[in-house]
């Protein structure tokens, strides 16, 4: 930090000290002495300004460049195959069979309870903050589809008797009850449909439908874009007939969307990368076509 | 105390993860366009994992990732990063007080950065971590692992050689061929 007095040259002086002025890095006198200098000199307050519109493009400028969806899956992936081979490098391997076999008791236990921390059903304020938390390192455009599975799947919980067909076809509408033979017909084998309707989260409307198999729980979550809206400033993961797919982790969450005309789909579950990939892969085209061929 | 020693992935992903774009955004501009920064920053996520049972949570893991970037950077790119292009000396802050070159009204984004590429990597490491990532000149200092005076006569001179790099795009779109004391913003 920088301490000065001011008098003749001024503006040389000031000049000297307009980054750290900036910046915030001046100790109080000398941040007092430079202000004074600038109100009364209309050349400083100008370089000023140039200095700070510089620092707000550059920051602007870098930050536009997009982030491989996919690093944080591999990141992941290497964190997850290090923390299991590094019990055996730190010693951990005379542990073993005893931790196997305490593991089996616990897992049936284990699986009855949430594996982390959520806010209540009731804690509205909470659940916004644990979605912001969540989805922090995602792209903005991908934000969209994994705010609206958790705020509708996991705190607004699916049913455990899921209703009948007929019913989710009603809360669909007239035109996106279409939409669920498409999707039912491309899911892999063995996941049910729990929930079908649409919804809305964070002043945004979605088409939503949830599956479940053997407590893994996928959604589909369609929303129209807004103006300018896409995915494609990321890059692809996969390009499944010619449709490609972006792909990113967000906590336990593997999110992955592709375009589909007006609209923005997404696949959002808690399965591996290479499965949630997979699945979008499968229902892409389907979806795709049908919400190309939706009215306004 | 079995698991003591053995730090959660999920506590590590909570504190770390959310530092990932930042991390990538400055690797990729420190090592230019396709110089594997995805490599880097996988290397930066795991060395970060194998000390992370001396990381205190709470503090403030953002600047622990970038030291853990910029020593990485190190191994990876010894040769730069040994070789000292820096004057530093006090006639940089005088540099910045004479003369003021005009830079253009709009610059995008490629433009930006393309100037950006073309500052010396050790001055280009200061201006990103103090005027993008916004870390304070001691953050920094401790970041790159040098003095506090190093890091602002190297955000000086970072700054002045960005501004002319950009100065010279005015120059081309015909900004600036007149003298002139205030400059386009």
């Amino acid at each position: 930090m920088n301490q000065m007095q001011f008098g003749e040259g001024g503006c040389d002086k000031a000049r000297k000290y307009l980054d750290s002025y900036i910046s915030n890095e001046l100790l109080v006198e000398t941040n007092h002495e430079v202000l004074k200098h600038l109100e009364g000199c209309p050349a400083c307050s100008a370089e000023l300004e140039v200095r700070t519109k510089m620092r707000a493009r550059l920051k602007a400028a870098v930050n536009s460049q997009a982030v491989p969806p996919d690093l944080q899956v591999r990141i992941r992936r290497q964190l997850e195959h290090q923390a299991s081979g590094g019990w055996f490098r730190a010693g951990w391997g005379r542990w073993a069979v005893a931790i196997a076999a305490t593991l089996v008791v616990c897992t049936a236990v284990w699986v009855n309870y949430p594996r982390e921390t959520m806010p209540d059903l009731s804690d509205r304020p909470g659940q916004n903050v644990y979605i912001q938390r969540v989805s922090a390192s995602l792209a903005a455009v991908l934000k969209v589809g994994l705010g609206d599975h958790i705020h509708c799947s996991i705190f607004r919980k699916y049913p455990q008797n899921p209703p009948p067909i007929e019913k989710m076809e009603s809360d669909l509408g007239p035109s996106y009850k279409g939409l669920l033979p498409v999707v039912r017909a491309a899911i892999p084998e063995g996941y049910r449909v729990v929930m079908a309707h649409q919804c809305g989260y964070a002043g945004r409307k979605f088409i939503h439908l949830t599956f479940e198999k053997g407590g893994d729980l996928l959604s589909l979550v369609v929303a129209r874009k807004n103006p300018g809206e896409s995915l494609g400033g990321l890059s692809a993961a996969a390009e499944p007939s010619g449709i490609p797919i972006y792909q990113s982790a967000a906590g336990r969450y593997e999110v992955a969307g592709f375009d589909a005309g007006d609209f923005l789909a997404y696949v959002v579950s808690d399965l591996s990368g290479r499965k949630n990939l997979q699945i979008a892969a499968n229902l892409a085209a389907g979806v795709r076509e049908f919400l190309v061929r939706t009215p306004a | 105390m079995l698991f003591s020693k053995t730090p959660r992935v999920d506590e590590f992903e909570a504190a770390a993860l959310p530092h990932l774009n930042d991390i990538y955004r400055t690797a990729a501009r420190l090592l230019g366009r396709g110089t594997g920064a995805d490599d880097v920053v996988q290397d930066v996520y795991l060395q970060a994992w194998k000390s992370f049972d001396q990381f205190e949570l709470g503090t403030n893991c953002r600047a622990w990732l970038f030291k853990i970037l910029f020593h990485t950077l190190h191994h990876y790119r010894r040769k730069w990063l040994n070789f000292r292009m820096v004057n530093d000396g006090e006639q940089i802050l005088e540099q910045m007080a004479t003369g003021s070159p005009p830079i253009p009204e709009h610059v995008t984004d490629e433009e930006m950065l393309a100037a950006l590429a073309e500052v010396s990597q050790d001055f280009r490491a200061v201006v990103l971590l103090v005027d993008v990532e916004e870390f304070s000149y001691k953050e920094a200092a401790g970041i790159l692992n040098v003095p506090m005076g190093t890091v602002m006569s190297r955000l000086s001179r970072g700054r002045r050689l960005l501004r002319e790099r950009l100065a010279g795009l005015a120059h081309s779109y015909g900004i600036g061929d007149e003298p002139q004391e205030g400059i386009i913003a």
